[in-house]
C-alpha cells in the first residue's frame, strides 16, 4: 500500500500551490495526483486576469475596497471574514507570483500592470496579456519542477476512505496501468475543479470539470454548499460552448433570430444587445424556447452578426474573438454571422469548507482549495479576477492547513480503506466485463439537457422539478450503464463512466439546492420568485449526502461589516 | 453523402494496428470534433488526450497525414483541402513515447527539460515580498515565448530530433531556456544556456518545421539563433558549430562567398575532415558538385558586403 503524509489530489492552480506549500517541511512525504498532466489543467484557460488591491494603477484602491466589490458582487452570501482575509492576503501574492517568474504585464513604472473589471470600483486586475491564468499554471509547474514535487500523472480519484469520522487515506487508479491503488494519507487537499459539466456541450469548461473531487467529499460525508449559484456567460460558440469575449456585443455586434430580427428590442429596448449578462442570457434562452431560434434540442443557436461593423474595424478591434470563431466555429465574422448560445461558466458552490484560513472540511484530514469547494467567498456570484485569485490563495492555506494537520495526525488503521479498494477493483472488473446495456454518453446528454433547459439560466419551480425526476430515472438507469472497453489499460470508457456519475450526483445536488431556493440573488434566478428574500434566504444551502436520498440543511452567512443592501451597479 | 475516411493507428501497449472509421461530412467542424464523434458514436475503446478544446491547454498534438496539428484548432475543411483528399491518417505525435492510440507520455520530455533549470533563478533586484520592478519593452521579450502551451507539436516535427540519439533538445525546451534568458528578473542566464549547449545547440538545422507549425506562433527559429550567439558571447567558440559559423562569416567577409573546399576544414580540423569526408568529397568531385582546385576569387561588390559587415556590427554593438 502506498503511504504519504499528504496527498494533494489536482494539479492546477489551486493543486500546485497547495503542493509547493506542503512540501515546504522537509520531513512530510507529499504526492499530488493528477488526472492530466499538469498543465493541462482548467486554471490555464482564465484570460482576464487575478485581483489584488496593489493601488498601482489607481492610488485609491485598498484591500478594503476589493472586500466591499467582493462581498457586493455575491448579493452578500460571501462570507465576509473569509473575503477579508482573501482580499488582504492577495498583494502579498502577487509579489509572490512576480517572483516564481509569472509573467505579468508591467505599467510604464515596471509595476505589475492593472485593468478594470466587471464590479470592481477600481482597476485592480493584475493581468498577463489574455493569458494570465495560463502563465500562472506553467510558473507553478515550474517551481514544482524545481522543489522536485512528487507527481502522479493520469492518476485518477475514485473516493476518500473515511471510517468513524476518521480520515484514513484515497482509492485512485494509475490510468496507464489500470491498477487500483488504495493510499494511506493523514490528510488530503481536493483541487479537483469545478463542474461545469453537468451541463456538458453547454459549457466554457475543459471536458475534464466533472467535480471528481466535490463528488468523492460528498460521498464521505461533507456536504455541498450553495450548489445551486452557477454563472452563465451569454455568448458562448454555439457548438462547443467556447467563449467568445464581450468585446463583441461591446463593439456593436447584433443578436439575430431565426425571423431575422434583433430580438434584443423585445426585453431591453433602450440598451439592445448592451444589456447585463444574465438579461441577455435569458433572452437568448427565451427566442430559443418560443422556437424563434435555430437548430434543435441542445444543437440549438441564435446568430451574432458583426457583418455591419466592416472588416477594418473586425480586424483592428475583434482579431482575437474573429480567430475563435474561424478556428472553433469554421465561421468568419466578416462574411458571416457566428452561432452563439449562453454557457456555463463557473461554479460558485462546492465543498463546504468549514475553516477558511485553512481550507479544513468538517472531516479531519480533508481540506479543499479551488472552484472544487466554496469557502465561500463568492457566495451567489463571483467577479471576473477573482476564480485564480481564490486559487492560488487559498491553494496556499490549503496546503499549510494539510501540512499542519498532517503533522498532528498519524496513520490510521486502514481496514475501511483497503475494503474501498477491494471494492473497486471489482466494479472495474465489472464494468469491463459487461457486453450491453445503456450507453452512458445518451445518459450524459439527457443529464446535460434537461439540466440547461430546467436549471438552467432562468428557473421555475415546475421545470426544476422536471429536472428532479429525470434526474433520479438517469441515476436508475445509470446502474444499468454499459461502458463498452474491455481493457484494463488505459480505460478511458471506465474513467468516462465514473465522472458521469460524480456528475449525476452534483446534478441532483445542482437542482435540490435551486428549487429550495425560492428567491432570485446572484446568478440563481427565478421566475415564479423575482426578487431577493433576505428574511428567509440568507443563508448557505448545505446538502448532504445520506444515500439516494439527499438531505437540505442551511447555514449562518458571516456578515462582519457589511449589511445587505439593494445590488444596483 | 460525402463520408469522410479515418485510419487510426491504435496501440494497446503491446502490439500495433491501423484501424478504419468513417464519418459524414459536415461543414466547419475540428479535427477534435471527428476524434470524439469517432470515440462517442463507433468506439468508445479509442483512446486520445484532450481538455480545454481551444488552443490552450496543449492536451491534443496529433499527426494527420505525416503533419502534425492541435486537433481542437485545426478544422477538418483545412486538412481535407490542404491533402486534396478525404482519407486522413490519424497517428500519434513524432518522437514521443506512446502510452496508448494517440496518447503520449510527457514526463521523459519534462525529466529532459530540466536539465536548462527551467524556473526563474531570481536576480537581487527583486524580493519575494515586492517582487520585481521590471519594463514594459522587458516583459515583451517574454510575452510570446510565454505563450508556449507544451503541446509538444514541434517536438514531433522536428527534423534533428528524428535522427538525434535523444541528447538534441527539443524545441520547447530551447524555448524555456531562451524565456529565462531574457528575464530581466532572472540572475543567472548563463545557467539556462550552458546546459543548451552541452546538448547539441549547433544541431538545429534551419527546417523551420517547429516555428510554421506551432499552433501559438512562437518564433522558436529566432531563439536559436540568439541561443547560439549567446554561447559564442560566453566564449563557446571552440566546438564544431561555432567553428562552422565563423568559416561561413570570414569567408563571406573576406572574399563574398563560401569556399566549400576549404569549409569541411575550417569546422573540423584537417584531420577528422582527411579521416571521415575524403570519400563523400570524392563523390561530390565525381558528381562535379565541388571543384577542389576553384580558389573563389572575391566578388565583384565585396566593398558593400564589407560595408553589411560594419553595419551589422554597429548594430550590434548598441
Amino acid at each position: 500500500m502506498l503511504k504519504y503524509d499528504v496527498v494533494i489530489v489536482g494539479a492546477g492552480g489551486a493543486g500546485m500551490m497547495s503542493a509547493l506549500y506542503a512540501s515546504k517541511d522537509p520531513n512530510l512525504s507529499v504526492a499530488v495526483l493528477s488526472k492530466i498532466f499538469p498543465t493541462r489543467s482548467h486554471t490555464g484557460a482564465a484570460q482576464g486576469g487575478i485581483n489584488a488591491a496593489m493601488g498601482y494603477r489607481d492610488a485609491t484602491d485598498s484591500i478594503e475596497k476589493h472586500f466591499r466589490d467582493t462581498v457586493k458582487g455575491s448579493d452578500f452570501l460571501a462570507d465576509q471574514d473569509a473575503v477579508e482575509f482573501f482580499t488582504t492576503h492577495m498583494p502579498e501574492l502577487i509579489s509572490e507570483l512576480d517572483y516564481m517568474g509569472v509573467p505579468f504585464s508591467r505599467d510604464e513604472n515596471g509595476r505589475v500592470a492593472q485593468r478594470p473589471f466587471g464590479g470592481a470600483s477600481s482597476p485592480r486586475t493584475c493581468y498577463s496579456a489574455d493569458k494570465t491564468g495560463h502563465v500562472i499554471l506553467h510558473a507553478l509547474y515550474e517551481q514544482c519542477l524545481k522543489n522536485k514535487v512528487n507527481f502522479h500523472n493520469d492518476w485518477y480519484l475514485l473516493s476518500l476512505s473515511v471510517d468513524k469520522g476518521k480520515f484514513q487515506g484515497l482509492v485512485a487508479m494509475d490510468i496507464r496501468t489500470g491498477e487500483i491503488h488504495a493510499i494511506q494519507a493523514k490528510s488530503v487537499v481536493i483541487a479537483t475543479g469545478g463542474f461545469g459539466r453537468v451541463y456538458w456541450s453547454r459549457t466554457t469548461n475543459a471536458i475534464n470539470m466533472t467535480g471528481d473531487g466535490t463528488a468523492a467529499c460528498f460521498d464521505v460525508g461533507i456536504p455541498i454548499k450553495d450548489p445551486e449559484f452557477v454563472q452563465f456567460h451569454p455568448t458562448g460558440l454555439a457548438s462547443t460552448g467556447v467563449l467568445l469575449s464581450e468585446a463583441c456585443r461591446g463593439e456593436g455586434g447584433y443578436l439575430i433570430n431565426k425571423d431575422g430580427e434583433r430580438f434584443m428590442a423585445r426585453y431591453a429596448p433602450e440598451k439592445m444587445e448592451l444589456g447585463p449578462r444574465d438579461l441577455v442570457s435569458r433572452s437568448i434562452e427565451t427566442e430559443i424556447k418560443e422556437g424563434r431560434g435555430f437548430g434543435d434540442g441542445m444543437g440549438s443557436y441564435v446568430l451574432m452578426d458583426l457583418r455591419h461593423l466592416g472588416k477594418e474595424k473586425i480586424m483592428e478591434r475583434l482579431p482575437q474573438v474573429r480567430e475563435l470563431a474561424m478556428d472553433f466555429e469554421g465561421v468568419d465574422l466578416i462574411t458571416d454571422p457566428v452561432p452563439i448560445r449562453p454557457s456555463c461558466h463557473y461554479m460558485m458552490g462546492g465543498i463546504h469548507v468549514s475553516d477558511y484560513k485553512t481550507c479544513a472540511t468538517p472531516i479531519e484530514g480533508i481540506h479543499a482549495a479551488g472552484e472544487c469547494c466554496a469557502v465561500s467567498i463568492h457566495g451567489a456570484n463571483r467577479l471576473g479576477g477573482n476564480s485564480v485569485a481564490d486559487v492560488v490563495l487559498f491553494g496556499k492555506y490549503a496546503g499549510l492547513g494539510a501540512r499542519d494537520t498532517a503533522k498532528k495526525r498519524s496513520f490510521t488503521d486502514a481496514k475501511k480503506l483497503q475494503q474501498d479498494a477491494e471494492n473497486w477493483v471489482k466494479k472495474f472488473k465489472k464494468m469491463r466485463e459487461k457486453k450491453t446495456g445503456i450507453n452512458m454518453f445518451e445518459i450524459r446528454d439527457k443529464m446535460a439537457e434537461t439540466m440547461w433547459y430546467n436549471v438552467g439560466i432562468f428557473r421555475t419551480e415546475k421545470e426544476m422539478q422536471k429536472a428532479c425526476d429525470t434526474i433520479e430515472v438517469l441515476l436508475e438507469q445509470f446502474k444499468e450503464a454499459y461502458i463498452g472497453d474491455s481493457s484494463e489499460k488505459y480505460n478511458m470508457a471506465f474513467i468516462n463512466y465514473v465522472e458521469i456519475g460524480n456528475l449525476l450526483k452534483l446534478a441532483k445536488a445542482v437542482a435540490m439546492g435551486a428549487i429550495n431556493r425560492k428567491e432570485s440573488r446572484g446568478s440563481h434566478s427565478r421566475g415564479d420568485y423575482p426578487t431577493r428574500d433576505d428574511e428567509k434566504f440568507l443563508k448557505h444551502t448545505l446538502i448532504h449526502n445520506e444515500g439516494k436520498k439527499y438531505r437540505l440543511e442551511y447555514s449562518p452567512v458571516t456578515i462582519t461589516k457589511y449589511q445587505p443592501e439593494e445590488r444596483k451597479y | 453523402m460525402r463520408k469522410i475516411h479515418f485510419k487510426i493507428k491504435r496501440f494497446d501497449g503491446n502490439k500495433e494496428w491501423y484501424q478504419d472509421y468513417q464519418l459524414a461530412y459536415e461543414k466547419g467542424k475540428t479535427i477534435l470534433w471527428a476524434l470524439t464523434s469517432i470515440r462517442e458514436q463507433f468506439d468508445p475503446t479509442l483512446v486520445f488526450t484532450s481538455a480545454c478544446r481551444h488552443a490552450i491547454c496543449g492536451s491534443c498534438g496529433v499527426k494527420v497525414n505525416g503533419s502534425s496539428y492541435l486537433a481542437c484548432k485545426t478544422s477538418l475543411d483545412e486538412v481535407l483541402d490542404t491533402f486534396k483528399t478525404d482519407y486522413l491518417t490519424f497517428e500519434p505525435m513524432g518522437s514521443f513515447e506512446v502510452i496508448k492510440d494517440l496518447a503520449v507520455a510527457w514526463e521523459p520530455k519534462m525529466e529532459k527539460m530540466e536539465k536548462v533549470k527551467p524556473w526563474l533563478i531570481p536576480s537581487v533586484e527583486g524580493d519575494v515580498e515586492g517582487g520585481f520592478i521590471q519594463s514594459e519593452e522587458d516583459f515583451h521579450h517574454i510575452a510570446s515565448p510565454t505563450d508556449c502551451i507544451l503541446c509538444g507539436i514541434c517536438a514531433s516535427e522536428c527534423n534533428q530530433l528524428a535522427v538525434n540519439d535523444g541528447t538534441y533538445l527539443d524545441p520547447f525546451i530551447l524555448n524555456r531556456a531562451y524565456r529565462f534568458a531574457v528575464d530581466s528578473r532572472d540572475g543567472s542566464p548563463e545557467e539556462h544556456i550552458r546546459p543548451v549547449i552541452e546538448n547539441e545547440l549547433w544541431k538545429c538545422m534551419h527546417c523551420m518545421q517547429c516555428a510554421t507549425s506551432c499552433p501559438k506562433g512562437i518564433p522558436l527559429t529566432e531563439q536559436v539563433a540568439f541561443l547560439r550567439q549567446e554561447s559564442i558571447r560566453m566564449g563557446e567558440v571552440n566546438n564544431q558549430g561555432a567553428k562552422h559559423a565563423f568559416a561561413f562569416v570570414n569567408d563571406v567577409r573576406t572574399k563574398g562567398r563560401l569556399n566549400e573546399t576549404m569549409l569541411p576544414i575550417k569546422t573540423d580540423g584537417l584531420f577528422k575532415t582527411a579521416t571521415t569526408k575524403v570519400p563523400f568529397a570524392l563523390r561530390m568531385i565525381k558528381k562535379g558538385k565541388i571543384n577542389p582546385f576553384h580558389m573563389p576569387k572575391a566578388v565583384e561588390g565585396i566593398k558593400g558586403v564589407q560595408e553589411i559587415y560594419k553595419y551589422a556590427e554597429e548594430v550590434e554593438n548598441r
